[in-house]
């Protein structure tokens, strides 16, 4: 293979050596079959164990006071009457929790200092300020109403342009600089002015994406006890990377991660916002070691829309895009100015995140980002679907549409132009990171094919013959998969340069037990994909055995090994590789077994249909429960050594696939994100241009995530990252006022698309690329939809409404932003 | 407050109980009753997890008050399936995936069972309109619908 | 989001509903189907220290047709109202409406009388109960009382109700020969709140319209009629141009409060479009 490499990168050794062992093949008997999901039977009786569902002896309830002031000092707080109401057990200000237990953690580089409760200074509306413990949520929440809090007002910057200025009062961390500019640094990759130097046409645009957030249905909540004299605690969480966070909550509370058992729950959903639960957990485990009973504090939906720590992406792109006369795309710089809200617990993480597949799908030469992060009355920013790469694929849609209109060409066409070959892989992109593999032209043809797009366009022709305003939409996308935690640290500045090589593993434990089933022991929690569905394909694949035979087991952090946890749409590439490297163990002395019980040599023998026999010959084989039982019961049958001691188990850690160092000059970052997924969508939509309501006609999506595991999972996926994308896309905002309130606070105003906001059907196709990186070549596509849909369907109204010349560059458009849009255009 | 005595059949079960008045018909579910299978998402009616029925009609059970409850009878998703055995609405969502998180699930189980049982043959835009009215913010619906018009032909078929 | 602590009455009959409300007051609230009420209390926006449970008193929840008026109970279901052949029959533009009122779980609980009394202006049965010349029937233990739709509503969230009193019936003209209504609504999602609603009734004789009713939902306080509009109305052809002209004059007479869905801009310009488009199928229907 012949990689491709921008001229800045030094080509010689800067991809490691693939390490997969199963290369892909043309057919598989367990994976790419619709296997039926081995989790619903629990989930569809209501026996999930939901972390709410869990109730444990003398369990006490806490509810949390929120600040409803965005910017104030906490002057005084008396809870002397929350206190003496009965069956209040414990009620904490943040200054009497800060005794107990330390800041909550964080990957920013320098810190801002935050708590699980404010201690002195609220600084977004919700902010919690006290927590009662109670008999019930109830009367905790009626303490709650008793606890009296005097604040001063202090200025409230809610504009992330005005933050950059802010001075005085209106900083929100004085500690941390005269403004609220939280970071601010210019990257860039390769011979950008040169490169515009050279071109013939500039496309310029502004573009705003709006702040919206994942909201799974279930909220998040732990209960914790603790064990005074051995000082440990338990918590039952709802975390999806319980094995990372306990070290953080440890930190908080002051005590070694060994001294804390956390059990997984199954989640309601996560998206990307129950990665780090971590200060949810670190307030019950201050409650429940303060209160002396366990504690269960679970978010309701107000605490959770205001203050879930995990509000998207909310960003301001100044972006100009350089190109020669035919449409071939040579550069791109842009200044976003990104607005994290009150405080930084991922740092700039997002953009670390969004620069691996900073070019898209094209063959942009170099590239130039000044990232300026600012700090503002809101919620702070953790992560969505997508954690920032979602808004740049959709301010390069934006960019690539604007292009064909500046050039007079065809967006599908101009995209054509630009797309990166299949012959080209794997390529290097001027960041640093790497492509592994993709056919781009291919993903593209068959959603044409799909969508039929000369039908589509008679349907836009004749509906606008008659006066309507129909359009079509286009986007391709990449979706990187498998993250390793470079992303945030590498944009640090260099005085704080982060870690090392982080390896971000991921674990399991297979064991046969005596009569042949297989248990699999997974590190890493359900967190409401599939990750039981995907381990028993592939184990019943390495071992040829029917998916019954095999049972998934999730281990608490006391149990298990060392895993990372489902994100950055890793967890099926990592467990596959995690399945892969134990099942060899397994396999191995299986084999070694079976040959000395039907004495044949090991190289004779064959896994077939959850037997083991001789090649070659058929009716020699015993099935794995007769070696399974050989194994653990007669031992002493076998030859000496450990290659025979008693059982079948075998542990393994799988390493992230392919990951290297950035540069220490940052002139790149390195491979940090390589297993490339690729997509693209198509929208059909009608707009109605004087009420500004969008409806979608149609809606194709076609995605390469290479080898796929379950067609039907991942066609989930798809479908339901694209339900969040049209709500990123046209419904959902977290919107705050001048004064700092946040006006859509509920799900009567945080608006969630419904069935009936969706298109008729959304037509999923795959292409299937595999990587030359992983086991059986499988990618992410976790992420999917949501990070295609608000270019496609921004395109797509921009071409409904071309009469009136708008551009659709702020989002969500809502109907009452359609109308302003197209208001503008009727004055013009 | 007084505790106010009510008695309700949950999923052909009687239960004599004393309950607060303010409590929500949900808290009683789950935490008196133990059914843990009836999901709180939002506690203001829009997302719909909660959803039960009570003398058969869809409502929301963070709507209600316990005490409101007296006398009537609440079917939950925790009595779906019967003997052992997934109830057809249960195999229809297992079989077209109509699930992924389940959080929503139960919500859309009780009003595909109201739906069901007022209108054995359902058309696809009535299915579409029980579906809508509440929230699942995993799967973008399709299969939901599917999981319905599913259900529905399994049921024809065990009716004959 | 639990409620604070209340006392729980709940009357078996009109009488002891009307003595709980008026031993209670100003403290005792009205629990009828409580979709509004209930988010409120869960919320803690609202506080009431005694709910009145009226769901068990007999005879409230009727739908029948009294000479030329429709009567509705004031516990009559909103899913009953839509399923209702009598309502499709003599107040068509009510279920077109409730097409547009929330989801079916909702609206197996939620109430007519309920919904009025709550008054919300971006709600849709007050803009048609005002449209519809509608009578409020109200009673406290005192005295019974009949307010006019139009005067009902007095303001966002307000309503003409003294102290004690509770609505028991709603009364509407049933739908004449050669009238024509209509139903237009803008929301975000389907069965949200309106963003804009607009109620016409027209009604033609001898190719004239000899009557034109309009209400709008949405703006600053429920149930509003625009009597300059349905004057314009009056007297046309209904052609295209009075149309126009009608729905032109609408934007100008609306008064819309302002939100983050909708500010008063796009609310004017709402309640033309809806107007228009109301109008124009009322039209059609009045033919």
């Amino acid at each position: 293979m012949t990689a491709t490499f921008p001229k800045h990168i030094p080509a010689e050794g800067y991809i490691p050596p693939s390490r997969q062992q199963e290369p892909p093949r043309k057919s598989y008997k367990y994976i790419g079959q619709n296997l039926k999901r081995v989790e619903d039977p629990r989930l569809l009786t209501g026996n999930g164990q939901y972390i709410d569902d869990i109730v444990l002896p003398n369990m006490a309830h806490a509810a949390v006071l929120r600040s409803d002031r965005a910017h104030a000092r906490i002057k005084r707080i008396d809870t002397s009457k929350a206190k003496a109401l009965a069956g209040v057990y414990l009620v904490l200000t943040g200054a009497e929790a800060k005794e107990m237990t330390g800041a909550t953690a964080q990957f920013a580089s320098p810190p801002v200092v935050q708590y699980c409760l404010a201690v002195d200074r609220v600084r977004h509306v919700g902010e919690a300020v006290a927590a009662v413990v109670a008999e019930n949520r109830y009367v905790a929440e009626d303490a709650c109403d008793l606890i009296e809090v005097e604040y001063q007002d202090l200025p409230v910057v809610v504009d992330p342009e005005a933050a950059m200025t802010s001075s005085g009062d209106a900083v929100l961390h004085p500690e941390r600089g005269p403004n609220n500019i939280a970071q601010h640094r210019t990257f860039t990759f390769g011979p950008v002015q040169e490169d515009f130097a050279k071109a013939d046409v500039v496309v310029k645009r502004t573009l705003r994406w709006g702040r919206s957030g994942a909201q799974p249905l279930e909220t998040v909540g732990c209960i914790a006890a603790y064990e005074p004299g051995s000082g440990k605690f338990t918590m039952h969480t709802n975390s999806s990377f319980l094995n990372y966070v306990g070290w953080l909550v440890g930190a908080s509370l002051g005590v070694p991660a060994s001294k804390l058992n956390l059990i997984p729950c199954v989640t309601g959903g996560s998206f990307g916002s129950k990665l780090f639960t971590h200060k949810v957990m670190t307030l019950a485990g201050t409650l429940a070691r303060a209160a002396g009973r366990p504690v269960k504090y679970l978010e309701d939906r107000l605490d959770n829309i205001t203050s879930c720590d995990n509000h998207g992406s909310d960003r301001l792109y100044r972006c100009e895009l350089a190109l020669k006369r035919d449409g071939t795309m040579q550069s791109l710089r842009f200044q976003v100015i990104d607005d994290y809200g009150a405080y930084f617990q991922f740092g700039v993480g997002t953009h670390g995140n969004s620069l691996c597949q900073i070019v898209g799908p094209y063959r942009i030469n170099s590239i130039q980002m000044e990232l300026i992060a600012v700090l503002t009355n809101k919620c702070q920013q953790g992560a969505y679907r997508g954690f920032g790469s979602e808004v740049t694929n959709w301010m390069l849609e934006r960019m690539a549409d604007a292009a064909a209109d500046e050039l007079k060409m065809d967006p599908i066409e101009l995209r054509r132009r630009n797309l990166i070959q299949p012959g080209q892989f794997p390529y290097v992109i001027p960041s640093g990171n790497l492509y592994d593999s993709g056919n781009y032209p291919a993903v593209l043809e068959e959603a044409l094919r799909i969508a039929e797009l000369p039908k589509w366009n008679k349907i836009r022709d004749e509906a606008r013959a008659k006066g309507r305003c129909v359009g079509i939409g286009i986007a391709t996308c990449q979706e990187r998969s498998v993250f390793s935690a470079t992303e945030f640290w590498s944009l640090n500045g260099t005085e704080n340069p982060g870690f090392t090589l982080t390896s971000s593993p991921e674990s399991t434990q297979i064991r046969i037990d005596p009569t042949g089933a297989i248990h699999v022991t997974l590190g890493s929690p359900f967190w409401g994909n599939s990750p039981e569905t995907m381990a028993v394909q592939i184990v019943a694949e390495q071992f040829q055995v029917d998916p019954s035979q095999v049972n998934i087991v999730y281990a608490d952090t006391q149990s298990g090994f060392n895993s990372t946890g489902p994100g950055g749409s890793r967890f099926t590439v990592m467990i596959a590789g995690a399945i892969v490297g134990a099942a060899k163990q397994v396999k191995d002395k299986l084999l070694r077994v079976s040959g000395h019980m039907m004495e044949a040599d090991v190289g004779d023998l064959e896994f077939r249909a959850g037997k083991i026999g001789v090649k070659g010959v058929p009716g020699k084989e015993k099935t794995i429960g007769e070696v399974a039982l050989f194994a653990h019961y007669f031992r002493l049958n076998l030859p000496a050594g450990d290659a025979f001691a008693s059982g079948l188990d075998a542990n393994y850690v799988y390493d992230h696939p392919l990951t290297t160092m950035p540069a220490a000059d940052r002139s790149h970052l390195g491979i940090f994100y390589p297993i490339m997924g690729h997509m693209c969508h198509l929208a059909l939509v009608e707009v109605d241009p004087k009420t500004g309501k969008v409806a979608i006609l149609d809606y194709v999506a076609v995605h390469d995530a290479g080898t796929v595991v379950n067609p039907m999972t991942l066609a989930g996926h798809i479908r339901g990252g694209t339900a969040q994308g049209i709500g990123t896309a046209l419904y959902e905002k977290f919107h705050y006022d001048e004064t700092g309130q946040l006006v859509t606070g509920t799900f009567a105003d945080y608006l969630i698309p419904t069935l009936a906001e969706m298109p008729p059907a959304i037509r999923v196709g795959h292409v299937e690329t595999p990587s030359p990186f992983t086991e059986y070549g499988i990618k992410g596509g976790g992420e999917g939809g949501r990070m295609g849909a608000p270019g496609a369907l921004s395109r797509a109204i921009e071409d409904a409404l071309s009469q009136y010349g708008v551009r659709c560059d702020e989002l969500p458009l809502t109907p009452r932003k359609v109308r302003e849009l197209v208001r503008a255009g009727e004055k013009r | 407050m007084a505790l106010i005595p009510i008695s309700l059949k949950v999923n052909g079960t009687r239960f004599e109980r004393a309950v607060e008045p303010r409590r929500l018909l949900s808290d009683f579910l789950r935490e008196d009753l133990g059914l843990k299978a009836t999901h709180v998402g939002c506690e203001h009616g829009v997302c719909g997890t909660c959803t039960v029925l009570m003398d058969g009609e869809a409502v929301r059970s963070c709507l209600s008050f316990a005490v409101q409850a007296d006398g009537c009878e609440v079917r939950t998703a925790d009595g779906l399936a019967q003997g052992g055995k997934l109830s057809a609405l249960q195999q229809a969502f297992w079989e077209k995936h109509g699930l992924q998180c389940g959080f929503c699930t139960p919500g859309m189980l009780m009003v595909a069972t109201e739906l069901l049982e007022r209108n054995a043959k359902p058309t696809k835009a009535e299915i579409e309109e029980a579906v809508s009215s509440n929230l699942c913010r995993c799967t973008g619906y399709y299969n939901i619908v599917e999981s319905v018009q599913r259900a529905a032909e399994l049921m024809q078929e065990g009716a004959k | 989001m639990k409620p604070a602590p209340f006392e729980y009455v709940r009357p078996g009959s009109l009488a002891e509903a009307l003595d709980a409300l008026a031993r209670h007051a100003p403290a005792g609230r009205i629990l009828a189907g409580g979709q509004s009420l209930v988010p409120m209390m869960n919320l803690r926006l609202v506080k009431p220290a005694v709910l009145i449970d009226i769901n068990r008193v007999p005879g409230l929840a009727d739908i029948r047709v009294d000479g030329g008026e429709l009567v509705i109970g004031a516990l009559a279901r909103h899913a009953a109202l839509l399923a209702s052949e009598l309502v499709a029959k003599h107040c068509p533009l009510m279920v077109e409406a409730y097409r547009c009122v929330a989801h079916g779980p909702i609206r197996n609980r939620g109430t007519l009388g309920g919904n009025i009394s709550h008054a919300d202006p971006a709600s849709e049965m007050p803009a048609v109960l005002a449209a519809c010349d509608a009578k409020i029937g109200v009673r406290s233990a005192k005295r019974a009382r009949t307010i006019p739709a139009t005067e009902f509503f007095t303001g966002p969230l307000t309503t003409a109700l003294a102290e004690g009193e509770m609505v028991t019936e709603i009364r509407i003209p049933t739908a004449k020969p050669g009238q024509g209504a209509a139903w237009q609504e803008a929301a975000n999602r389907q069965g949200d709140f309106a963003m804009a609603g607009v109620a016409a009734i027209v009604t033609v004789a001898g190719g004239k319209c000899t009557h034109a009713s309009v209400a709008v939902a949405g703006m600053e306080r429920p149930g509003v009629r625009l009597p300059a509009v349905e004057k314009k109305l009056v007297g046309t052809t209904l052609d295209d141009a009075a149309i126009t002209a009608a729905a032109s004059m609408a934007s100008e007479a609306v008064r819309p409060s302002g939100s983050y869905h909708a500010d008063p801009i796009y609310k004017r310009e709402l309640a033309e479009t809806l107007t228009a488009r109301a109008l124009a199928a009322a039209r059609e229907r009045a033919r």
